[in-house]
């Protein structure tokens, strides 16, 4: 089982990173408008 | 008097906006709702902008087109959720009014985003709101994970230092959750506290600060008097929940909100001033000054209060007033901003501009009101300071009674109390069945402005009611029609429509809308004497349509407003014309009293009037010939005779009485600034909503106290067992949870519709 005192502290770290990533999502607004970004990809230019 | 032809016929909808974007071209408007983008030399601007008529997300495409195909638009982003365009043009190559049409052309509304910086301070709040609520979250995800193999494993089926290990990393992601989403409690609590007020985040804070204080504690040393058991997993999913209905709530008052910026979002105000020369140039309102010679068209407002030096027109003063007929004003007489021209342009010396105008006076008046609006404890708050006090003493008294038998587990069993009674449930109780009843009256129309206007809502005794726009709509209709012996009501009816064409007085267009033939213009000749009634040529040869006086008929005393057409041998038919009642009035007000509530009117109008609309609505108290004072006064006596008052209404005068009022309520399309003072915004004007708004306030308070009280159950059910030392960490945290699930799915009860009256 020695193991888990590697992978626990390890996991910690991920969530610590995973939420990194949400901060950058909140703040580049991508919560903020989730119907148009979709539909821009079906415009002509 | 020559004819005059209604000049609003000149000047329909989509035009008028053109000459009100001509305000927008001069540069010192700007600033408004524009910068300077780049350096000074380019002459960038960037703007921005509302959208208006966006459905989906590819309009939002549709309008970029739009603005990116204008010469001089670098570039052009739009938002379809926010609603909102930003902009970069270059002043040298276009001006503002050149892409709100081409906005226009493309089918959709503009209109310049004054309001950026509250938009931008609205947007970061809700980013940080979500920002704490996902760290919560997800830091509540990962702690359980680690404390999971705690509950399931058997004895000895886990080594101590593997434990400990689990129990450091679920410490470790619940510092996060300590620091930063618990903020607001603690800051909250924290302002109460130097107020020297407690409201229900002062126990939140205690509360979660006690249990991360323990757990900290049997963390790092497992063998103090605090005992082993930590709570991380709880605390975390606690303040999980906390933030989950302060998103909801925040997300909820931000729609609101943007639905109100709707309501209140227009052009700048522009009018037309003289020149020296006697040409007009039409500017912005506030850059008119005293003295100026203004033309203000048939359809505007008046900017400014002042003289009429030219001309002569009938004037809509109901907002002001509550006088629900035109009033005629002529060479010389004394018009007031903010009320509405009807017939025809006239010239206007400004004498009165901002604030010593009536209607900023009006608003002044509302705004010292506002100020005496009673304020009610909230049922959540009263109970935080007994629950405090309760709380600590059942902890002093589980020292106490271990003190005496094993002092060793006296601390223990006071931290084990201060741990268990959470004020979860009770600090869940309020808001979550507020919030419930707001989005279910959300859908059927009615705004909630304050979410504990509810509370105040549901212990009203007394119901005013506005009559001019309130009790009454605009319009008006006939209800009788008298004519000659031997002639054709409905050809008479015909005729007389034919020559109410040509006027845009109320009364007229009543005359309009009842003859439901297709319009024949049989008539020639038309001429109208404003204020007093409209002569023409037809096939009873030159007849007359109008007022007693005007038709030389005797005035005869009559209920409703009488209007006559008489041709050369004498009086032909007569019509009796009332203002329009909204059809659900009199089954809202009797709904109402059936729940035992009074109901009152309090108007500006005249007394037959307003006693007219009362009696066929149901109501006997009446108070009529008000000005916004007289009614803010009549509110005040009425308070102070310890009565619980909410008043409905929707002008300008009813803003000192809407923003005093216990609870207020402004309907369909009042006034912006009443509508700023209101608890609750009626959008589709529906008064058989009122009494479902009383039920549902009635009924969220019901569901409030059924929630308190099984809060109040599970701590006193909670306190002996801990106090005793039976009860184990995980069933408190179980408990804990459930209890507030309970009260959440009781709130979401609320949300569900009921038989209505």
């Amino acid at each position: 089982m020695d193991i888990l005192f590697l992978l626990i502290p390890l996991s910690v770290v991920l969530v610590l990173i995973i939420l990194g990533g949400l901060w950058w999502a909140v703040y580049q607004g991508q919560f903020e408008d989730i119907e148009q970004e979709g539909s821009r990809i079906l415009d002509d230019d | 008097m020559q004819a005059v032809l209604p000049d609003s016929d000149l000047f329909a909808e989509p035009e008028r906006e053109v000459v009100q974007w001509i305000a927008l071209d001069d540069p010192q408007e700007w600033e408004e709702f524009s910068h300077p983008h780049g350096g000074s030399q380019s002459n960038l601007w960037e703007s921005n902008l509302v959208i208006e008529g966006m459905h989906c997300a590819a309009c939002s495409l549709n309008v970029e087109h739009a603005l990116k195909s204008v010469e001089g638009v670098i570039s052009a982003e739009v938002n379809a959720s926010s609603e909102r365009a930003r902009i970069i043009w270059s002043a040298d190559s276009t001006k503002p009014s050149d892409w709100m049409r081409a906005i226009v052309r493309a089918g959709y509304r503009a209109l310049p985003a004054t309001d950026t910086s509250l938009f931008e301070k609205r947007r970061k709040e809700q980013r940080l709101a979500l920002w704490r609520w996902l760290v919560a979250g997800f830091c509540m995800l990962q702690v359980m994970m680690y404390t999971m193999p705690a509950y399931i494993s058997g004895f000895g089926d886990m080594t101590p230092d593997v434990r400990m290990l689990l129990q450091w990393a679920a410490w470790i992601l619940t510092l996060p959750v300590m620091i930063f989403s618990c903020g607001p409690f603690f800051s909250n609590a924290w302002r109460d506290i130097k107020q020297h007020m407690i409201s229900m985040d002062f126990p939140v804070s205690l509360g979660i600060i006690i249990t991360f204080g323990v757990s900290t504690a049997a963390t790092f040393q497992p063998s103090g008097w605090w005992g082993q058991q930590t709570y991380f997993d709880s605390l975390t999913m606690f303040v999980f929940f906390l933030l989950t209905g302060r998103w909801l709530e925040l997300r909820l008052r931000s729609r609101t909100a943007g639905a109100l910026d709707d309501l209140m979002r227009r052009l700048p105000d522009s009018v037309e001033r003289q020149n020296a020369d006697g040409s007009f140039t039409r500017i912005a309102v506030r850059r008119l000054m005293l003295g100026n010679v203004v033309r203000v068209l048939a359809g505007e407002s008046f900017p400014a209060d002042g003289t009429i030096v030219m001309g002569e027109t009938q004037v809509d003063e109901a907002l002001l007033t509550g006088e629900s007929r035109p009033v005629l004003r002529s060479m010389g007489s004394a018009v007031i901003a903010g009320s509405h021209n009807l017939n025809s342009a006239v010239l206007v010396k400004v004498e009165q501009l901002g604030k010593s105008t009536r209607y900023a006076q009006i608003v002044a008046l509302m705004e010292r009101a506002s100020v005496d609006k009673p304020r009610l404890a909230l049922l959540a708050d009263r109970l935080a300071r007994p629950f405090i006090l309760l709380v600590l003493l059942a902890a002093a008294g589980a020292a106490a009674f271990w003190w005496r038998n094993d002092p060793g587990r006296a601390l223990m069993a006071a931290v084990a109390v201060l741990v268990v009674t959470c004020p979860c449930a009770l600090s869940l109780a309020t808001p979550a069945a507020m919030l419930a009843s707001a989005g279910f009256l959300a859908r059927r129309g009615v705004l909630v402005r304050r979410l504990q206007a509810l509370e105040a809502f549901a212990g009203i005794d007394t119901v005013i009611f506005d009559k001019t726009g309130t009790l009454t709509s605009d319009a008006m209709h006939i209800v009788s029609t008298a004519v000659r012996e031997g002639v054709s009501a409905e050809r008479v009816l015909q005729t007389a429509s034919a020559v109410a064409q040509h006027s845009m007085h109320p009364v007229s267009r009543a005359l309009v809308a009842a003859s439901k033939a297709t319009m024949v213009d049989t008539v020639s000749d038309v001429k109208e004497v404003l204020g007093q009634g409209l002569s023409a040529n037809s096939e009873y040869g030159q007849i007359r349509l109008g007022s007693a006086k005007f038709c030389g008929l005797e005035t005869l005393p009559a209920d409703s407003v009488q209007l006559y057409l008489v041709d050369e041998h004498g009086w032909l038919a007569s019509f009796a014309i009332e203002e329009d009642i909204r059809p659900d009035a009199r089954n809202a007000v009797c709904a109402l009293q059936e729940a035992g509530i009074e109901v009152q009117v309090l108007s500006g109008d005249r007394l037959q009037a307003v006693q007219r609309v009362a009696s066929q609505v149901g109501i006997s108290v009446v108070s009529s010939d008000c000005t916004p004072q007289d009614k803010l006064s009549h509110l005040q006596s009425l308070q102070q005779q310890g009565r619980h008052v909410a008043m409905i209404g929707d002008g300008l005068n009813d803003g000192p009485v809407l923003a005093s009022a216990h609870v207020s309520i402004a309907i369909g399309k009042a006034v912006p600034v009443a509508q700023a003072q209101s608890d609750f915004v009626v959008l589709s004007g529906k008064l058989i909503l009122i009494p479902q708004m009383l039920i549902q306030a009635r009924r969220t308070m019901l569901i409030v106290r059924q929630n308190l009280i099984w809060a109040a159950l599970y701590n006193a059910v909670c306190v002996p067992l801990a106090v005793m030392g039976w009860l184990s960490a995980w069933i408190a945290g179980l408990g804990m949870a459930l209890s507030s699930l309970i009260v959440i799915l009781n709130a979401a009860r609320l949300a569900r519709s009921v038989e209505v009256i």
